[in-house]
């Protein structure tokens, strides 16, 4: 066993007894399983209309108002209900209804209120008298012309802000009825009426804290819901897997704002130039850079010419070690040296950390290729007539190799960041540094060689095996398994405790780890009913609100949170009520120390 | 595209007040697409006894867009770039309601120059000014009220101390060296 485990194995057994746990209970498929935390999910142009009326369901239910003022209201409070009702409760009905510019009498026939034919009526706007009929009263009692209205609303909806359009009046802060803005602006101009309800759609993505476009590219078209924490990762059924936090590719243990410099970092191509200026100059003859090589500070170049590698000036050839012939360069040079030097200094500490950045992310790529050839050598296996017949151990070891692969990798320019000077120079002594680093580092030398070893044995070509060597390789991939993920932990639990928690810069938002990587979102039907009229959705621009049919909103009526976690809870875990064949499956493959134990 | 006749009725609704409020709006083109809106500073300002003129460009979209004004008078003022006459005010911005006309417009305006808002400054260096030596900043608006707001009234005392009975090139040259001023002109031109 690897040089980390000697001594205290048994430790790692039972301290970290549950994740070995799920480590065999997961199902044996490639893909990382979520755990029961399954919240996130993935919402579809299809299923965007669903996901909103789930929360205007319940705000209309609370506070008997009509869709519209529900929606209304939620854009307002940027769909956080909870949020809402929290402020329903501290302040009142009224107070919630004026600040989000809602005029509403509860139960009042709202909306458009028309006069007869016979009245005639002055507007404010156009200042000609209209037939009545051809006027429209807003909730908060201002009446201007229907050509009037139609003519403001295809101004807002035309410079984007339609999701809440002011009443004409001046200082009025009431907002527009969408139902008035939807049908005064169809008569004249159906595609705009269009827009305007896909701009309502999708301000449940756009004004919503908890939901975020997927930021694939090409866009998959999907958005992604999650539930408690937006400091996570997830991964949309498009398969693209992104910080929640700052929507680049997932990222942690480095934090978002590291992520972002290192990105920029890499991008920068200032590093190669500063490579150049370090390692050659230009021959002040031909102008092609030279590389200096040995001590001496007279360089040659191809075409014959000499030079000071000092300042670049052209020289004679004949020189001692401390001086060229006929040449002095002075003060000058010592400090363009020390410059160089220093560039040198950090663009080293920047290759240190990136060469290691850059082999782990070409394993993971190597690796997530590994999976195929698993599962081939795990199909074999499972046809031999071996002892063993459950393999998961192999696809689970896998799991756990790249999900350590991709905390490694990350690592390294969370380590650039933390004990370089451009985030944290005044925070910590140089001393205090030096302690960290070492400490750090040490965790991540660990987590190294174990994810090596694992690695190296997930090659193997068990399939090939005799039973007894096949045991052997089983019990060293559930070790290391287990040893990468406890490792892994520790280092967040390191970063969080040691290294950032101890400094005044709360800026870095770091997803936390997962032992079964990052958090797989479900699509938003799936936690529901399966016989729900998936197919019978229509489309947002094929009709307007009024075009839900009460089969679907009864569909959805019952269809709540209990549900979504129920679902979730079906999947077969240890909860340390299982049925025998789960016990005995799991028994199956711990260590053999371990079973015999039992 | 332009709804004229809106254009056309408040350009006579102006026309009907405009002794009482003294603020006009005239066409520029025969379109009414370009307008010329003026306003007397406000009494009690360094802006006093100025006239401002206030070029008026009416959008493809109005009453729903907000018309385009600026000053075509130079003004010293927080809120009014002294280079370009841009005015930053929210009722030619995202405050601008259909409800609201030119005449309403050119009213907070005047306003505007009654009570400069110097933390959102369109003119930082009047800003700064403003907030940090006011007395200096008053001196200087009134100066700029009497060397650009005053011009048309300099035809005015120029026709007014030639009835006097002096020669129209002395009353001239006495206002300019007076700096604008009709009584210093005036006693220039008695004493000299
Ligand atoms: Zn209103
Ligand atoms: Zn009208
Ligand atoms: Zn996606
Ligand atoms: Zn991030
Ligand atoms: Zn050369
Ligand atoms: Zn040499
Ligand atoms: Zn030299």
């Amino acid at each position: 066993m690897g040089d980390l485990l000697s001594g205290d194995d048994e430790d790692y057994y039972y301290s970290d007894q549950e994740s070995l746990d799920g480590l065999d209970n997961e199902e044996s498929c490639l893909q990382p399983l979520s755990s029961k935390a399954n919240t996130a999910k993935v919402i579809t142009k299809e299923s965007l209309l669903a996901a909103q009326r789930e929360d205007l369901r319940r705000v209309m239910e609370l506070l008997s108002i009509k869709e519209h003022h529900a929606r209304t209201l939620l854009i307002h409070y940027r769909w956080d209900v909870e949020n809402l009702f929290a402020v329903l409760v501290e302040k009142g009905k009224d107070s919630l209804f004026s600040s989000a510019g809602l005029a509403v009498v509860e139960n009042q026939r709202c909306g458009a209120s028309s006069f007869s034919h016979s009245s005639v009526m002055s507007c404010d706007i156009c200042i000609e008298d209209v037939p009545g009929n051809q006027m429209t009263r807003m909730d908060c009692g201002h009446c201007f012309c229907n050509t009037c209205w139609a003519g403001h609303f295809t101004v807002k909806i035309n410079e984007g802000q339609s999701k809440r359009i002011r009443c004409m009046a001046h200082k009025c802060n009431s907002i527009c009825d969408e139902d008035v803005v939807k049908t005064l602006v169809s008569k004249s101009q159906p595609h705009l009426a269009e827009k305007f309800d896909r701009f309502l759609l999708e301000s449940y993505i756009e004004d919503n804290k908890m939901v975020k476009w997927c930021p694939s590219t090409p866009h998959c078209g999907s958005a992604i819901r999650v539930e408690d924490d937006e400091l996570c990762e997830v991964e949309c059924s498009c398969g693209f897997q992104f910080c929640f936090s700052c929507s680049s590719q997932a990222h942690s243990p480095c934090s978002c704002l590291m992520w972002e410099l290192w990105k920029k970092k890499c991008q920068d191509e200032s590093e190669t130039v500063n490579w150049i200026t370090v390692h050659t100059k230009p021959c002040p003859k031909c102008y092609k850079p030279v590389e200096k090589n040995g001590g001496c500070n007279l360089v040659t170049c191809i075409c014959g010419q000499s030079f000071c590698w000092l300042c670049g000036g052209a020289t004679g050839r004949d020189h001692t070690w401390s001086s060229i012939a006929g040449h002095s360069c002075g003060r000058y040079q010592e400090d363009k040296e020390k410059q160089m030097e220093r560039a040198k200094r950090d663009l080293y500490r920047y290759m240190h950390y990136h060469n290691r950045y850059k082999a782990h992310i070409d394993s993971a790529k190597l690796e997530d290729k590994l999976s195929d050839t698993i599962r081939e050598k795990v199909s074999i296996s499972e046809k031999r007539q071996l002892q063993l017949k459950d393999f998961s151990w192999v696809t689970n070891g896998l799991h756990r190799l790249i999900r350590s692969r991709r905390v490694l990798s990350y690592s390294y320019p969370f380590a650039f960041y933390m004990f370089g000077e451009e985030l944290f120079k005044d925070e910590m002594s140089s001393e205090e540094r030096e302690i960290k680093q070492n400490l750090f580092e040490d965790q991540q030398q660990q987590l190294e060689a174990n994810v090596e070893k694992l690695s190296k044995f997930l090659e193997e070509p068990f399939d090939q095996f005799a039973d007894e060597k096949v045991m052997e390789i089983r019990i060293q991939i559930i070790n290391l398994s287990v040893a990468v993920d406890t490792l892994c932990k520790k280092m967040y639990e390191c970063i969080e405790n040691d290294l950032l928690g101890s400094l005044q810069l709360g800026i870095h938002n770091i997803a936390p780890y997962r032992s079964k990587g990052i958090e797989r979102a479900s699509d938003f039907y799936s936690s529901r009913n399966s016989e729900e009229p998936v197919g019978e959705l229509c489309q947002p621009s094929d009709c307007g609100t009024s075009g839900w049919t009460s089969g679907f909103d009864q569909a959805l009526g019952s269809a709540n949170s209990e549900e979504t976690s129920c679902s979730s809870r079906k999947r077969p875990r240890k909860d340390g009520s299982y049925s025998n064949t789960q016990t005995s499956l799991l028994d199956l493959n711990l260590p053999a120390e371990v079973t015999e134990r039992k | 595209m332009i709804d004229f006749s809106r254009v056309q009725k408040e350009l006579q609704d102006c026309e009907k007040d405009k002794d009482a409020s003294n603020i006009r709006v005239c066409p520029k083109s025969d379109n009414l697409t370009r307008l010329t809106g003026t306003i007397p500073g406000p009494i009690g300002t360094p802006y006093e006894g100025g006239t401002f003129q206030i070029d008026i460009t009416i959008p493809e979209g109005y009453p729903f867009e907000p018309p385009k004004m600026q000053f075509s008078t130079k003004v010293w003022h927080p809120n009014i770039s002294s280079q370009s006459g841009a005015i930053c005010l929210d009722v030619l911005k995202d405050q601008w309601s259909p409800a609201l006309t030119l005449k309403t417009a050119l009213v907070s305006i005047q306003a505007l120059l009654s009570a400069p808002e110097p933390k959102d400054p369109q003119d930082a260096v009047v800003a700064e000014q403003y907030i940090k030596s006011y007395q200096v900043f008053v001196s200087t608006a009134r100066y700029w009220t009497e060397t650009f707001a005053k011009n048309s009234s300099i035809e005015e005392k120029v026709k007014r101390l030639v009835e006097m009975g002096f020669g129209d090139a002395q009353v001239r040259s006495a206002i300019e060296s007076s700096g604008g001023d009709e009584n210093m002109a005036l006693e220039k031109l008695c004493s000299g």
